[in-house]
């Protein structure tokens, strides 16, 4: 067992772990974070992805020894039921859910996408979302739930400029 | 035109009396005058469903559970609008052994027709009774009393709120069979499109799932599993696994063997430590079979009849058509989860099985102990589209609780135990012939569905899988067949058209070497399939256009309305080809759910590829008639999902095994539908019904979409596949 | 004195000489449209289905499908040294396709790399392979070609570094390159290696990846089947200089090349995999004809010792290496991050991982094809079942792939450092 430091959503942590623990198994076990789910353990569903400085990975993959001062952001850090962030928002807006298990795993996705290129195209959604498994059917409404978001994001970035 | 009664055994007397069977089941009510509706009457105490405290709070019993089809939102929807009080005021407590009805299984798209029907009925002698209670409180006739957010107010200003009216027992009274009058005013729910209740912590990091429980002291336990069901095991050498950072212990009964740890990822170590120590010996192989027809064929099966209208041996053109499905898994996207835990000879199982009640009855038999001594908590687990491993990883974690006594233990099953052990969706072949009269019209119906059994629901410690493991092992009962119109493997083989000569018969295979289980829809997906994709034969050898075909079958006009709709808003009539682009064809399917529950049609667009061999839907327009709808979004939220899931199970899923394992283990060797290849949109037309019965809609249109698809196929490139799925290698090939 | 009329016999026959290499120029630059086909005819199924095997063979798909719902429409667009190339419009659609070729025409482009209307093609279209096809062959993918459905898709722009971009000069790297000398069988060797070797050569164009090229883009024929590249992966050299670990049997050559898994051997991935993809589809005895003539190269391979005779688990760097730090960086990620699945605990999904001292990447005298099997995994197609590897491009940052790549070289391979191992990485991830 070895002590490591992270940076979660902004905030330091040190947990005391085994060096080959998945990132995944500390943020749900130690940090308590629900976000991130177990759906594989393989890199097939993407259920785990958080981004690791602002790229999106699995994080069942990622050993908690590689991690090192990179930032960690989860669906935690996106926003609250109080004060949902926007992707969360247009989710809820789209009720773009069935029994939910994929979608966080579907923002952090999506978020990666939306930072890096603000107007993607729904050919660009579809491309870059396909790494993310939905049992339940929800496509559409996923893929709605991201325009969604891309719109409100251009509208903002829009308001800013004028 | 008769109505069916409500109860199975009604039906099957109904049956047997060898009369046509007349599909006509407009009634009002789900129950026969002078009855309960269904649960209620089992559980008929009011106060068993709609608890009210002092302050204010209203909770809501239910014995179903939320599966992610929005159940929790809609069921509260159901008692806030007869209540008359907004949906948020309530609070609603799922399937819990010690503290709801007990309402069986989540299961059958019965939930709003059961739950729905139920809490509908005691919501409204609920609101009566206070009313009663109101009118005494303030000695003014009931019916001068208006009713707003949970308080009867006279017309003098003077109120008294539900809180204030529920003091002791009051609502300890029992249903009575006469169905309420409707509530007064404007209603505050039914029909509107709440959002779910359930959706903002799930994509936020609240604790949504059963995977998310985390109870103090809990441990973390992984099973090592036998390479296939007939596996001997012949040592383990535990010595070193126990030795393991963080390992508790190594548990073996039999052929159970588990290991637990105080840490979760420990636990996956330690297992795949603990199956390299362990030697199997596979005794008998599994039999392989050059295709599933051969396969299903292979097996025996007891016949029972299940349709025998008029008279066979009419004359005209007759067609024949075999179709097939292979096995297919539920494939949640989150492998089954439990935690269970022994506390002076006390169980707590939190489990997401869709039915705890029967669960704890066959995990008392496994752990032999009294039913009493069992709790089994609902808590949502990933979408479960039927029996998946739900209720064997509560097996799993009572066991281990067992061993364990004090200690929360919590059982993960892994991607690929999921895979492998899951109980299956059941192979199917369907043999059908059909005659045309000189008239373009069917004369006669031959049609036989060969499958093993669809349910193998625990009931029975049989049923769970860890029970067959241990040294004293429990069998799995002998499945039955489940009599129409529920049916299990002949779930929706009667056709819903007016057809003077018919014979279905369900040919039942008690024993196949996998186990198969309650898959969403059971039956239906591939017997709605096979109806549909020879409907569309049958039409084009008449030289019908396949929606007027269809038509000139149908009597019921609920149904003919679906058809007409999905038709409709498809562009059927004027649809073209487009020029230029891939094959492209067009296609038609419908279904009523069981013959009686949710009418849907479909029309879908597809474009084929045949070098590469891919089919994808470009465009779908459904149209759906589920009665009184309580949720409009969530009845579109099911439908979208059915159909694209349902893409996914056509275009894409097949079991693979070989003689020694199961070769499908994880999604790179089972891959399902991913965002590149959903269709290009997805439009559902919903026809409300006020007043009609609820009709249930998570399994309304699976079968339509298989069949939609196939016969679009057809229309696109000539070749009509009716082998399931529609992948890319037999697409190629054909 | 006679200098100005010598200066003007000079000057006349510079004027000559220039005249004459314009006409010459000319003559190999210019060709001429051939009349555009006024209907498709038909074809005989049994042709269209050899077509269609030679189209497999072929791997014409591999560019001219970049989307899988509109087969050989074209628009991928590939990267050369000297621009970005889009495939085009195989279809037989009128206006954007080939629908208006004849056999003439479409002969034409697979020999010389001359298009209908007399433009010569970029030989990232390995018309170069193609020529040497018998007429026959040609025909048949003609009429397989031809009864496609038609779609309507224009051809993308490229974006050609000048001079590159004129076609015209296209005539001269023919000059050097465009060997149309008809194919030769081999009198020593067996119907089925003479049939593999036709194949390599004339259809399924091995030599395109596994030769290496000079600077003008052509096959470099002093070094055949030494290695080349495509895509930016390493294609390893298929004769004595294979770098793999281990000979391969015929056996082990035919699965790989019908399934992309060689068990306990090899797997394919990167571009290799889209070739193992084409061949799945393909007749089987071409396949094994390929796998013949590929193992009659192989076996050329000296034998030699390497760590994959050895099944042990990877070990621990020595205490006195001289790069330690790095090293057990590298060896802490394998351990952590790779292990579970390539070592003895790997689990059962997905089928065994292969145990790495026995990767032929490791080999490779240059790191590319590792480090983006270590970034991209491997993944079947869309839609196919298939062994799968995940990718760890965004898992581990440059430095680690680095440290993971140098520690796997030296103690999975015991091969000596590849040298600019980090620039490697960085040009290997740059978008």
């Amino acid at each position: 067992m070895t002590t490591y430091r992270l940076q979660v959503n902004g905030k330091q942590h040190a947990v005391d772990l085994d060096p080959d623990t998945p990132l995944l198994y500390v943020l749900r076990n130690e940090l308590e974070l629900n976000g991130a789910k177990f759906g594989c353990g393989l890199g097939q569903c993407g259920s785990c992805t958080v981004l690791v400085d602002g790229k999106s990975v699995m994080s069942c993959l990622v050993p908690v020894s590689a991690v090192g001062g990179r930032a960690v952001r989860t669906v935690e850090g996106l926003g609250s039921v109080d004060k949902p962030g926007v992707l969360q928002q247009a989710f809820i807006d789209e009720q773009a859910a069935q029994c939910g298990y994929c979608i966080a795993g579907m923002i952090m996705q999506a978020t990666a996408l939306l930072e890096k290129t603000p107007a993607p195209t729904d050919a660009q959604i579809r491309t870059h979302m396909s790494p993310n498994l939905c049992r339940c059917g929800t496509h559409m409404r996923i893929l709605r739930a991201v325009r969604r978001a891309a719109d409100v994001l251009a509208k903002q970035a829009a308001g800013a400029k004028g | 035109m008769s109505a069916a009664p409500p109860c199975d055994e009604g039906r099957r007397r109904f049956l047997a009396a060898g009369g046509a069977l007349t599909l006509s089941f407009a009634m009002p009510a789900w129950s026969a005058p002078g009855e309960l509706p269904k649960s209620l009457d089992k559980t008929p105490w009011l106060d068993a469903w709609i608890r009210i405290e002092a302050n204010e709070r209203i909770t809501i019993f239910t014995g179903k559970v939320e599966l992610g089809q929005g159940i929790k939102t809609a069921l509260l929807q159901v008692a806030a609008d007869e209540l008359r009080v907004a949906p948020g005021r309530l609070h609603l407590v799922t399937a819990d052994t010690e503290r709801t009805p007990d309402e069986g299984l989540t299961a059958g798209s019965n939930s709003m027709k059961d739950s729905g029907t139920a809490l509908r009925h005691a919501a409204g002698q609920v609101r009566v009774r206070l009313s009663e209670l109101a009118a005494a409180r303030l000695s003014i006739p009931a019916a001068n009393l208006t009713l707003k957010d949970g308080a009867f107010i006279a017309a003098d200003g003077r109120r008294v709120s539900f809180g204030q009216l529920v003091t002791g027992q009051e609502l300890h009274v029992r249903a009575t069979p006469d169905a309420p009058p409707p509530a007064p005013g404007p209603k505050t729910a039914i029909g509107k499109s709440v959002p779910r209740v359930d959706i903002p912590p799930k994509l936020t990091g609240g604790r949504a799932y059963i995977q998310d429980l985390r109870l103090p002291q809990m441990v973390h336990a992984r099973v090592v599993r036998p390479p296939s069901q007939a596996a001997r095991l012949i040592a383990v050498d535990a010595a070193a696994v126990l030795r393991m950072p963080g390992v508790l212990k190594v548990v073996r009964d039999g052929r159970f063997l588990a290991v637990i740890a105080d840490g979760e990822y420990r636990a996956v170590k330690a297992a795949t430590a603990l199956a390299r120590a362990t030697r199997w010996d596979v005794a008998a192989p599994l039999p392989t079979y050059p295709d599933i027809a051969t396969l299903v064929r292979a097996q025996p099966a007891q016949p029972y009849p299940i349709l025998e209208r008029g008279v066979p041996g009419a004359q005209g053109q007759t067609l024949r058509a075999t179709y097939t499905r292979p096995f297919q898994l539920h494939g949640s996207i989150g492998p089954s989860c439990a935690v269970a835990q022994l506390v002076d000879g006390r169980y707590t199982v939190w489990t997401h099985s869709q039915g705890v009640f029967p669960l704890r009855g066959a995990l008392a038999e496994l752990l032999g102990v009294k039913d009493d001594t069992i709790r089994c908590i609902h808590l949502e687990g990933a979408g479960c589209y039927g029996h998946n491993g739900a209720d064997d990883v509560a097996a799993d974690a009572a066991l281990l609780a067992r061993a364990l006594p004090g200690r929360p233990v919590r059982v993960q099953w892994m991607r690929e135990e999921e895979h492998a052990w899951e109980p299956l969706g059941a192979a199917m072949v369907v043999d059908v012939a059909a005659t045309l009269d000189g008239n373009g019209r069917i004369a006669d119906w031959q049609y036989a569905v060969l499958t093993p059994s669809h349910n193998q629901r625990p009931g029975k410690a049989g049923n769970l899988l860890a029970a067959t493991h241990l040294a004293k092992p429990f069998a799995p009962p002998v499945p039955k067949p489940s009599p129409q119109p529920e049916g299990s493997g002949d779930r929706n083989a009667i056709p819903y058209y007016a057809i003077p000569n018919a014979r279905v018969t369900h040919h039942f295979q008690p024993r196949m070497f996998l186990r198969t289980s309650a898959l969403r829809g059971l039956g239906a997906y591939c017997n709605v399939f096979a109806i549909e994709s020879f409907m569309d034969e049958l039409a084009r050898a008449a030289n019908a256009d396949p929606v007027a075909f269809r038509l000139r079958h149908l009597t019921d006009p609920r149904a003919i309305e679906v058809v007409r709709l999905a038709a409709a808003k498809f562009g059927w009539n004027s649809y073209k080809r487009p020029a230029g682009t891939t094959r492209r064809g067009r296609g038609f399917a419908f279904a009523r759910y069981k013959n009686l529950l949710a009418y849907c049609a479909l029309a879908v667009e597809v474009e084929v590829a045949l070098e590469t061999g891919l089919v994808r839907i470009v465009r779908a327009e459904a149209a759906l008639d589920c009665g009184e709808i309580v949720n409009p979004d969530g009845v579109r939220n099911q439908i979208e999902g059915g159909i694209v899931q349902s893409t996914s199970w056509t275009l894409l899923e097949k079991v693979r095994y070989d003689a020694g394992q199961m070769l499908t283990l994880d999604w790179g060797s089972y891959p399902i539908l991913r965002f590149n290849q959903v269709p290009n949109s997805v439009g559902v037309h919903l026809i409300d019904r006020p007043g009609q019965p609820f009709l249930g809609t998570g399994e309304a249109a699976q079968g339509p979409a298989a069949a939609a698809i196939a016969n679009a196929v057809f229309d696109a490139c000539g070749l009509r596949m009716r082998e399931l799925p529609l992948d890319r290698q037999r697409m190629r090939r054909a | 004195m006679n200098q100005p009329r010598r200066r003007r016999h000079v000057g006349r026959w510079l004027l000559a000489a220039c005249i004459v290499i314009a006409c010459v120029a000319f003559a190999i630059m210019w060709r001429p449209a051939i009349a555009p086909l006024a209907a498709i005819p038909t074809f005989d199924q049994t042709r269209i289905e050899r077509g269609a095997n030679l189209a497999r063979l072929g791997m014409c798909a591999s560019c001219h499908t970049p989307d899988l719902a509109k087969p050989f429409a074209g628009g991928k667009p590939m990267e050369t040294p000297f621009g970005i190339v889009h495939s085009t419009n195989i279809t037989p659609d009128n206006d954007t396709g080939i629908g208006r070729w004849s056999q003439e025409a479409f002969t034409r482009s697979m020999r010389k790399g001359v298009s209908r209307d007399g433009h010569l093609l970029y030989p990232a279209f390995p018309y170069n392979h193609y020529t040497r096809m018998t007429q026959a062959d040609i025909d048949d993918l003609y009429a397989y070609f031809m009864t496609r459905p038609a779609l309507h898709a224009p051809a993308r722009d490229n974006q050609m570094t000048f001079p590159f971009g004129l076609r015209p000069l296209v005539a001269f790297w023919n000059v050097l390159y465009l060997d149309d000398a008809p194919w030769q069988t081999d009198p020593k060797q067996s119907a089925e290696w003479n049939r593999g070797a036709y194949l390599a050569d004339a259809v399924a164009h091995c030599a395109a990846c596994h030769t290496p090229r000079t600077m003008l883009g052509g096959p470099d024929l002093s070094r055949p089947l030494d290695g080349g590249e495509a895509d930016d992966w390493y294609a390893p050299a298929l004769n004595a200089r294979s770098p793999s670990p281990l000979p391969w049997t015929r056996e082990q050559l035919h699965a790989y090349l019908r399934s992309g898994i060689a068990e306990d051997h090899a797997a394919a991935g990167g571009p290799m995999q889209d070739v193992v993809t084409h061949l799945a589809q393909a007749d089987e005895r071409d396949v094994a004809a390929l796998a013949a003539w590929t193992h009659s190269h192989l076996a050329q391979a000296p034998a030699r010792t390497t760590p994959a005779q050895q099944s042990a688990s990877l070990p621990a760097p020595k205490a006195d290496d001289p790069d330690l730090q790095r090293m057990q960086a590298g060896y802490a990620l394998y351990a952590n991050a790779c292990a579970r699945c390539h070592d003895a605990g790997r689990s059962p999904s997905s089928g065994a991982a292969l145990p790495l001292q026995k990767a032929v990447a490791l080999y490779d005298p240059d790191p590319r094809s590792l480090i983006h099997i270590v970034d991209d995994g491997i993944a079947p197609p869309d839609g196919e079942p298939g062994r799968w590897m995940p990718g760890y491009e965004t898992i581990l940052t440059d430095e680690q792939t680095g440290a993971l790549a140098a520690y796997l070289r030296k103690y999975g391979a015991g091969q000596p450092a590849w040298p600019e191992l980090n620039d490697a990485v960085r040009k290997a991830r740059a978008p």
